[in-house]
């Protein structure tokens, strides 16, 4: 049997329906025959509710952070040559967007892209 | 690339893994229908790191075009979600980094549209939140709003599983003096 202190600290877990096995058996053994963590079950119920409830109402993403990702990523790839290691790199790529083809170029330093030129509609930037 | 039709996976995670191998072949409605099942999920989660809607915005869209750029080279040794989280998150500290150095974005609080009386007890929720210690913070957001195990907390935040419980003791006892 585990003590009230090994099953406390899984308690947020076990009440999310996030524990397997043994440890679920081990906590909900324990907690039907311990009134304080049963009192600590309700409790992790009653903050969970607050927690999600909460956060559910913070403001969601505004259309424009689409907009940003679509610029970026410019539709289907049609082809791209990659150079170099994730140390330093160069990447060439070529995309399909709606009947246009973007071609852009990218320095790329420890995994991060740094764009050096980019052909798109309406002639280069 | 094994893994993307893992038939033990959960249908949630077989539809995300399908998502991200059709964007790893450059279908941008895929990553469209990645951005509309991840997309608020990791504001609200780099929200509650960088407490910045602008940041948080930032990170969003870092991610997606991460996801654009990398979903070649998922693994399928985790969920979508954790690896998602997992780039948000290392997107999340160079911010975090870059805001220390100095290069700071002026702050917009995230608003609570809603104007129901619940409105008050989730603000109130909130500011406890807020005065948490990051770290713990951050565990008490993937256990409860993301619903994660604490094994999959301990693989996305790179920690030992023990610190997993160790924080989210910790913020239960703060919570719970802050919230009666």
């Amino acid at each position: 049997m585990r003590r009230c202190d090994e099953v406390r600290e899984l308690i947020p877990w076990y009440v999310e329906g996030n524990l397997e096995g043994d440890e679920a058996r081990d906590v909900a053994a324990h907690v039907a025959t311990c009134a304080a963590c049963v009192r600590d079950v309700a409790e992790m119920v009653r903050l969970r509710a607050d927690v999600r409830d909460a956060i559910r109402g913070i403001e969601g993403l505004s259309e424009k952070v689409w907009g940003r990702v679509r610029e970026r990523t410019g539709g289907r790839r049609l082809a791209q040559l990659d150079v170099g290691s994730f140390v330093l790199g160069f990447r060439l790529g070529a995309s399909m967007v709606r009947g246009w083809v973007p071609v852009r170029g990218d320095l790329q330093v420890l995994g991060r892209n740094i764009k050096l030129f980019e052909r798109r509609k309406g002639g280069s930037r | 690339m094994a893994a993307w039709n893992d038939e033990s996976a959960g249908a949630e995670e077989r539809e995300d893994r399908r998502l991200l191998e059709r964007v790893s072949r450059g279908d941008e409605a895929a990553l469209r229908g990645l951005y509309d099942r991840f997309g608020e999920r990791i504001l609200r989660y780099v929200y509650t790191l960088l407490h910045n809607r602008h940041l948080a915005e930032e990170v969003v869209q870092e991610t997606m075009v991460a996801a654009w750029n990398g979903a070649g080279r998922f693994g399928g040794r985790s969920k979508v979600s954790t690896w998602l989280f997992g780039i948000a998150r290392h997107r999340a500290m160079d911010l975090l980094r870059r805001e220390i150095r100095g290069e700071r974005v002026p702050d917009v609080v995230l608003t609570i549209p809603d104007p129901a009386p619940a409105v008050e007890r989730r603000e109130h929720v909130l500011s406890a939140l807020s005065g948490l210690p990051d770290d713990q913070r951050e565990v008490v957001f993937l256990t409860f709003y993301e619903g994660l195990s604490y094994k999959e907390i301990a693989a996305t935040l790179e920690i030992p599983e023990g610190t997993v419980k160790s924080r989210m003791y910790h913020a239960k006892r703060k919570l719970a003096e802050a919230l009666t």
